[in-house]
């Protein structure tokens, strides 16, 4: 194959848009529907992808890669899983600050853990040996394979949220975001609901996070920062918390701008690319969201239709 | 089969409080030795503002926790009894305890016709799996709904309910239409036009004549007269006497406590 045309900031550029946004998916259920806000969509993420690194490169499988591999995979989702239902339960009850404490305090907790348990996770210092489970021929070739299997994934997860808006399950996320005591006294079991949500939710971050460290090849605390949730935060709230597409628009609109345009494109001069592009990017990105949430609260594409959207489900 | 019915006619459900308290900021809101609700078909629950009666349904919906005591449902048909006041307040519904609430709630979201759909949607429908649930749960239930939205002159039902009176009218469609077996309302026809009010009325006697027991608090002393078999007295976190409208109506307490000369 031959990929010349092909840049290769511009493959990690569209990778990074594309885990963002699937992220920001994930957290449209729980934020965007259901109103609980994710603070710790980084803590499920990095559980994934370390889980899923660790076992991958610290086992001496018996069979192939190929199997090493979706074995790893489906145990860094299932343990990420796992951790989002433990988090779920605690802040299930809680009211906003609680679960900001709590979400952001799990984030940090796993940030912590892969620093220092480093007898598994290599510490600062990193674990290496991750690798795409196929070789189709070149480094670059490899990494646009990757991303179209990445981009299929999340596509799958944007066609999962877009149709659990015409579903039973999304009306009862969205009653609950609403009004969790009218819910209730509907006989909704609200809390059970939302540790489900989490831990689908979860789930999912967690796989978002292997597949994100394959592309890596090699995990780092550095990957753990709070710059993951808000930048899924930030897409999500200038595309729209209440629809399906937001994440997407904002995503490619905010972190695409800023990961492939000017950190690639613009001609800045090299020494700003150590620490004054990343202070620039935040600037920009608080005074982004700050004007959306000013001009446009609900986002670009602004609040859900249900009144529009029924109509067409039920077929009026 | 006919003793069947005669069973059916002669008990109904029933809910009972017993050494029921509950207090905000140590001072005592409700405070009941004994009461029985549900003997009649329709019981008015009647006082003056800030009685509890407000609390006292939220306590055996067991959205506010008891300080301490017992509240129990007890079924007519043979089921056993269960103490309600140990349950969490998503089980009411199943165990057939519903409330209309005094002060607006709503889902702001949601439509019209989205929040009756929520209402009657069986849990094992709204799991995160059952992405093809939403044709099983329309189908099932749009008859009913269309019914009342009928009867109660709804119009379109992919709207989001607008005034006030609407949201009220809606929150007692819900309950109706989640088929209590012990109804509740907290003052149904506070914000409603006349013409509503009578048929809310309406609905709730056909209930009670089909098993339903049904309490209702009202400010609208005419709908109580009208509407109940047996009305309960409370004042002060007590309820202090029951008795026939026409009893209580006439009653000396009840008179200088609540309803002053000019109501007699
Ligand atoms: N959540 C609460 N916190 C503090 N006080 C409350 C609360 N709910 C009710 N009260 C008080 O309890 C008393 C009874 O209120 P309520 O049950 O609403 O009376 P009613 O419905 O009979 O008018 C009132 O004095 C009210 O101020
Ligand atoms: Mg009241």
């Amino acid at each position: 194959m031959n990929l010349d045309w092909l840049d290769a900031f511009l493959i990690s550029g569209l990778f990074s848009v594309v885990v963002i946004v699937g992220l920001g998916l994930l957290l449209h259920l729980q934020l965007g529907l259901t109103r609980i806000a994710n603070f710790g969509v980084v803590g499920f993420f990095g559980i994934g992808m370390y889980s899923f690194g660790v076992l991958f490169t610290k086992v001496d499988w018996p069979f192939g890669d190929f199997w090493a591999f979706l074995i790893s995979l489906a145990f860094g989702t299932f343990v990420a899983g796992l951790s989002g239902l433990l988090v779920g339960w605690l802040i299930a009850d809680l009211d906003e600050d609680g679960v900001l404490v709590g979400t952001l305090g799990f984030a940090t907790a796993v940030a912590i853990l892969a620093t220092t348990e480093d007898g598994l996770t290599g510490g600062a210092r990193g674990l290496g040996g991750l690798r795409f489970p196929y070789d189709v021929g070149s480094v670059k070739a490899d990494e646009f394979l990757w991303l179209i299997i990445v981009s299929i994934v999340v596509a799958l997860i944007l066609l999962y949220v877009w149709w659990v808006h015409r579903t039973p399950y999304g009306r009862l996320l969205i009653g609950i975001g609403g009004n969790e005591p009218l819910a209730r006294s509907l006989g909704k079991p609200a809390f059970r609901a939302k540790l489900w949500l989490f831990a689908v939710g979860s789930a999912g971050m967690g796989l978002l996070g292997a597949l994100f460290g394959v592309m890596e090849r090699f995990l780092a605390p550095e990957n753990l920062g709070i710059d993951v949730t808000l930048a899924a935060m930030v897409a999500l709230v200038i595309g729209g918390t209440a629809r399906a597409w937001g994440a997407v628009i904002g995503g490619f609109l905010v972190i695409g701008f800023f990961d492939i345009i000017v950190q690639s494109y613009l001609p800045f001069p090299r020494e700003w690319y150590g620490q004054a592009i990343p202070n620039i990017k935040q600037i920009v990105f608080g005074a982004v969201l700050i004007t959306v949430l000013l001009f446009r609260p609900l986002g670009i594409l602004g609040d859900m239709r249900r009144d529009k959207l029924m109509r067409r489900v039920h077929g009026g | 089969m006919v003793d069947d019915t005669q069973v059916a006619t002669v008990t109904r459900p029933q809910i009972q409080i017993q050494n029921a308290v509950k207090s905000f900021n140590g001072r005592v809101v409700v405070d009941i030795d004994n009461l029985t609700l549900g003997d009649h078909p329709i019981e008015g629950l009647i006082g003056p503002n800030g009685a509890g009666k407000t609390t006292l349904m939220r306590m055996i919906m067991h959205s506010t926790p008891l300080d301490s005591g017992t509240i129990t449902l007890s079924n007519a048909n043979g089921d056993r009894d269960v103490v309600i006041s140990d349950l969490p307040t998503h089980w009411m519904a199943p165990h057939g305890v519903v409330k209309s609430n005094q002060v607006i709630m709503d889902f702001d979201k949601l439509t019209i016709l989205d929040s009756m759909l929520l209402a009657v949607a069986k849990h094992r429908y709204e799991q995160p799996h059952r992405i093809l649930a939403e044709k099983s749960v329309y189908d099932a239930n749009v008859a009913r709904i269309h019914e009342y939205m009928e009867f109660f002159d709804l119009g379109d039902p992919y709207r989001f309910a607008g005034s006030a009176g609407e949201k009220k009218l809606l929150d007692i469609i819900r309950c109706l239409l989640l088929d209590p077996k012990f109804l509740l309302l907290d003052e149904p026809t506070a914000g409603l036009p006349e013409d509503l009010t009578e048929k809310v009325m309406e609905t709730i006697r056909d209930l009670a004549a089909a098993g339903t027991s049904v309490v209702v608090v009202e400010h609208d002393l005419n709908v109580i007269w009208n509407l109940s078999d047996d009305v309960h007295f409370m004042a002060e976190g007590n309820v202090v006497m029951h008795g026939s409208p026409q009893e209580i109506r006439e009653n000396k307490t009840v008179i200088e406590k609540y309803l002053g000369e000019g109501h007699v």
